[in-house]
């Protein structure tokens, strides 16, 4: 069967078995790697992508029911050879170590950035408890996001006054 | 200048935060074939039949095969550190006749994709005539053997003796006796274990990607199986999403890929999924301790007497280096006149045990922090106290503590334990919380335990340097990552010792054809073997070009002088050449600039460190929270203290995992698992976890010429016993006794209950 969606701002179609999983689909005939299976039933996290700006468990979803749907994983949440702020606040950080859960967190984190909203170190935590990570103890991966979150508000804070100025 | 020392950022990040990371289950060459693997549904039980018909006519099949049809590969697997203590059993790839766990393979399908390979396993119909499982390690000694042909499930007994041993429990004031239990854990690296194999017919080499923490031992071991020559064989280890030894030997799967990639001349993947690794990878901690601590009335202790039982699992992957390490890390960084250890290790009808993180370590540990908790209690003594008057002082070190471990007596070398211990102390408010202090609902608690983090010390690893075309400099060795960031620290080690540029150097790990000889990288070992090797390889390094150098100036090698990467005859500045050019000539005229060296290890490192905890136990719901946790550590001469410090950190978080979270709960009449997913199964996450507050200690080890000791292990050794001891002193008025990992509401809510609210 037959399905068109969007990846990455790239129109794709895939010929796949009605029950296949749409992270098997992008793994496998997208050649996108980045999604990572590590529990296969939605609990870890790391095949998170978003459907529309939303985090959604690859895994856990058809690739039919991607159809019309604009799907962004790791690798395009930057231009090739550029990194958005929270992968490079993964790295000044050392968010991660073996970094096989690291697409999940930077993926969901990415949309926590793209909210525009405060948050405090707990409510962090909080959003963040639906990615496991085996080797960081999190707090690494907890000091990336809220450098992340702090720079993009400084940032939208100076791009806003810049726009007043103006 | 000085890398070593830098928090510096990883050069391994970039691909793995833009997706761009290749594991092994990330590689399907053209024509991948995918296997899957038909598991026992019992924990013991005889295999009556097998039948295929159903599997092999579904569409997409390549074949479904049981022990008689991999005849050849049918021998027992090679096994891991063999030992004249233990009466070994090691599985066949496929079980023959008889399972001895839930989760043993049985049969294995080939089909074209990993759907269908599925699907088709489980239309294996597999005829099984149950058998009583042995479920409880104790009892197990005296059960009927699980293995046929053996007389006893007692597969080895480790014994040590200090002194006069348990007989001088009698000249102690007091006597403390306890029973310890640690809960079966599965180590769950989130990269589940994976395998591809690719045979050339042509060449007959087989090339193997395998997400293993040594590839120079994985090919030995294959070689073994498949009955090929080692140099027909390359391993390569890919980016490994975690190890945590739980990827140091081969698996019955590597054996059934690569045989059947062999004779199917066909690429094939097999790529495990969580609940395999549940089902089949080796688990650990798993122990029943009664243990014994003598001590006079001023606290001082008289003697340590742990008896205790290794629950085993069907099989011997990695001999008895669990328990044997356990037995030797009792004492830990106190003075322990009189000692005894005796270890029975049983096999019962699960998983095998295998090393997790810390491999006997952690429960060492927590034998020896819960005895001196237990021995303060019945004096009346502080429990902060009774470790005061018992850690080794400045003066008794290096201190010989009678256990003769690999050879020689463990030697302690020098440290400030006193120093440490205090720092937690003062930094954790301990006098502020060791009384009761309730807030609402929540009563808090106090904790602290010590550690003695033993790593390295045994075989050799090597560098190989080697000039490149552009002027860098390769650095391969043995000892691959799975995730510990070897190529910035071993880069970091070797830009100081050649005076280059950090950015000079790529190092290249994983692949048998990059260095001929290793053994790989657990025990915490790489930086004191691969970043001694590294400062070893780069003065030889150095000699080579600039020796070759001197041939291209005719001069003698001592007028020449190195700065920077340039290499000049002194006092003629027109004769320079950089590294780029050294390697340019070198090409031109067929020269291979490399030099390898190999460092042997003198013995173990040890560092001591402490971690103290606060924990918040609410009274209506008997949950358990972590409100301030406290780290002292001493990683010997840190080459990265970012990386240091995040090995610290997610090794106590995996402790703290053991303590409160993890156990797979195993029916005692069936020996089914119960709870063998991640939704029943807890594993930490990011809001359970507290921040933590890690102070670093240097004390430089004697036994390697750069002071380094390995740092991944220290974390996970201490946060059983100091949590156990913080949720007791939070309920004190309740007096419950936390001896049972893990610690739980559940538990906390029925010991209350019992005991009646006072």
């Amino acid at each position: 069967m037959t399905v068109e969606f969007e990846v990455n701002g790239r129109a794709v179609t895939v010929d796949a078995p009605l029950h296949w999983l749409l992270a098997d689909v992008l793994r496998n005939q997208l050649d996108l790697t980045g999604v990572h299976l590590a529990c296969e039933y939605g609990v870890c996290g790391a095949c998170t992508v978003l459907m529309d700006g939303e985090p959604v468990r690859s895994c856990l979803t058809l690739a039919m029911q991607a159809a019309g749907h604009q799907i962004t994983t790791v690798e395009g949440l930057a231009p090739e050879g550029q990194l958005n702020p929270v992968q490079q606040a993964f790295i000044n950080h050392h968010a991660l170590q073996c970094g096989f859960c690291t697409p999940g967190f930077v993926v969901t984190a990415s949309y926590l950035l793209n909210q525009q909203q405060e948050m405090t170190r707990e409510q962090i935590r909080e959003a963040l408890s639906g990615n496991l990570c085996r080797c960081t103890g999190y707090q690494h991966i907890v000091d990336a996001v809220e450098d992340a979150l702090r720079q993009s508000q400084a940032a939208g804070t100076t791009l806003a006054k810049t726009i007043e100025d103006k | 200048m000085g890398y070593i020392g830098q928090r510096m950022t990883r050069v391994e990040d970039e691909r793995l935060v833009t997706g761009k990371g290749r594991y092994v289950s990330d590689i399907t060459p053209p024509g991948t074939l995918h296997l899957a693997i038909v598991r026992s549904l019992h924990a013991h039980a005889k295999i009556t039949g097998l039948d295929f018909a159903a599997a092999k006519n579904l569409a997409g099949v390549v074949g479904v095969y049981g022990p008689q049809d991999l005849e050849p590969i049918m021998r027992r697997l090679p096994q891991g550190m063999p030992d004249p203590r233990l009466r070994a059993q090691m599985p066949t790839p496929l079980a023959i006749d008889r399972v001895h766990y839930v989760g043993e393979p049985v049969a294995v399908v080939v089909a074209e994709n990993r759907y269908i390979a599925e699907d088709a396993a489980q239309l294996v119909e597999v005829g099984y005539e149950p058998l009583l499982p042995v479920i409880d390690p104790v009892a197990s000694e005296h059960a009927s053997p699980i293995h046929q042909g053996s007389d006893s499930n007692l597969a080895a007994e480790v014994r040590y003796t200090v002194g006069s041993g348990s007989a001088a429990l009698s000249a102690a004031d007091q006597v403390v006796e306890v029973t310890l239990r640690l809960g079966r854990v599965v180590g769950h690296p989130m990269e589940p274990r994976g395998i591809v194999a690719i045979f050339d017919p042509d060449t007959e080499g087989l090339l193997v990607y395998a997400g293993t923490q040594g590839v120079h031992g994985f090919r030995h071991s294959l070689a073994a199986m498949l009955q090929m020559p080692d140099n027909r064989i390359r391993v390569v280890a890919p980016d490994t999403g975690g190890g945590f030894g739980l990827k140091t030997r081969i698996y019955a799967e590597d054996v059934l890929v690569t045989y059947l990639a062999v004779q199917l001349k066909r690429p094939i993947k097999w790529a495990g999924d969580r609940r395999e690794e549940f089902m089949s990878t080796n688990q650990e901690r798993d122990q029943v301790h009664y243990a014994k601590i003598g001590v006079n009335s001023n606290g001082q202790i008289v003697a340590v007497v742990d008896h205790f039982f290794q629950d085993q699992g069907a099989y011997t992957p990695s001999g008895i280096i669990v328990p044997d390490t356990t037995a030797i890390c009792i004492m830990g960084p106190y003075r322990v006149p009189h000692f005894e250890a005796v270890g029975k290790v049983v096999y019962t009808n699960k998983v095998s045990v295998g090393p997790y993180r810390g491999a006997g370590r952690p429960q060492g540990t927590f034998v020896m922090e819960r005895l001196l908790d237990h021995a303060a209690d019945a004096l009346g003594m502080d429990r902060v106290e009774i470790r005061r008057r018992n850690l080794l002082t400045p003066d008794q070190l290096p201190y010989q503590n009678g256990i003769s471990a690999r050879g020689d007596s463990m030697t302690l070398p020098y440290g400030e334990y006193q120093k440490t211990m205090d720092q937690v102390v003062a930094t954790i408010n301990y006098d502020t919380f060791r009384d009761p202090v309730q807030r609402g609902d929540w009563k808090f608690g106090v904790g602290v335990a010590n550690y003695l983090e033993m790593s390295g010390g045994f075989g050799f690893e090597g560098a190989k340097m080697r000039l490149l075309a552009d002027g860098r400099i390769e650095i391969a060795t043995g000892s691959s990552s799975q995730g510990q960031g070897h190529r910035t620290a071993i880069a970091q080690v070797a830009a100081d010792r050649l005076n280059l540029p950090f950015e000079a150097f790529v190092v290249v790990e994983g692949d048998t054809d990059a260095i001929e000889r290793g053994i790989g990288t657990f025990g915490s070992r790489t930086m004191m073997m691969t970043g001694n090797a590294t400062a070893q390889a780069a003065s030889g390094f150095r000699k080579r070009l600039l020796e070759y150098a001197a041939q291209l100036f005719e001069a003698a090698p001592e007028d020449l002088h190195w700065d920077r990467g340039h290499i000049t005859v002194t006092g003629v500045p027109a004769h320079s050449l950089s590294l780029a050019g050294l390697a340019r000539h070198a090409s031109g005229q067929n020269v291979t600039l490399e030099f390898a060296s190999y460092f042997e290890a003198a013995g173990p490192a040890f560092g001591m460190g402490t971690h103290g905890v606060v924990v918040a136990v609410n009274v209506k719901t008997w949950a358990i929270e972590i409100r301030d946790y406290r780290i002292c550590h001493d990683g010997g001469v840190l080459v990265n203290p970012l990386l240091a410090e995040g090995q610290t950190i997610g090794g106590t978080v995996q402790g703290i995992g053991t303590a409160l979270y993890e156990s797979l709960i195993i029916d005692p009449d069936s020996g089914q698992p119960l709870n063998a997913t991640f939704l029943d199964y807890l594993l930490p996450a990011a809001d359970e976890m507290p921040d933590f507050e890690v102070t670093e200690v240097e004390y430089p080890d004697p036994t390697n010429p750069e002071g380094f000791k390995g740092v991944a292990e220290g974390g996970v050794m201490p946060p059983m016993a100091a949590i156990c001891a913080a949720v007791e002193n939070a309920l004190r008025p309740w007096r419950v006794k936390i001896d049972t990992l893990p610690v739980t509401p559940t538990d906390l809510f029925y010991q209350v209950s019992r005991g009646g609210i006072q």
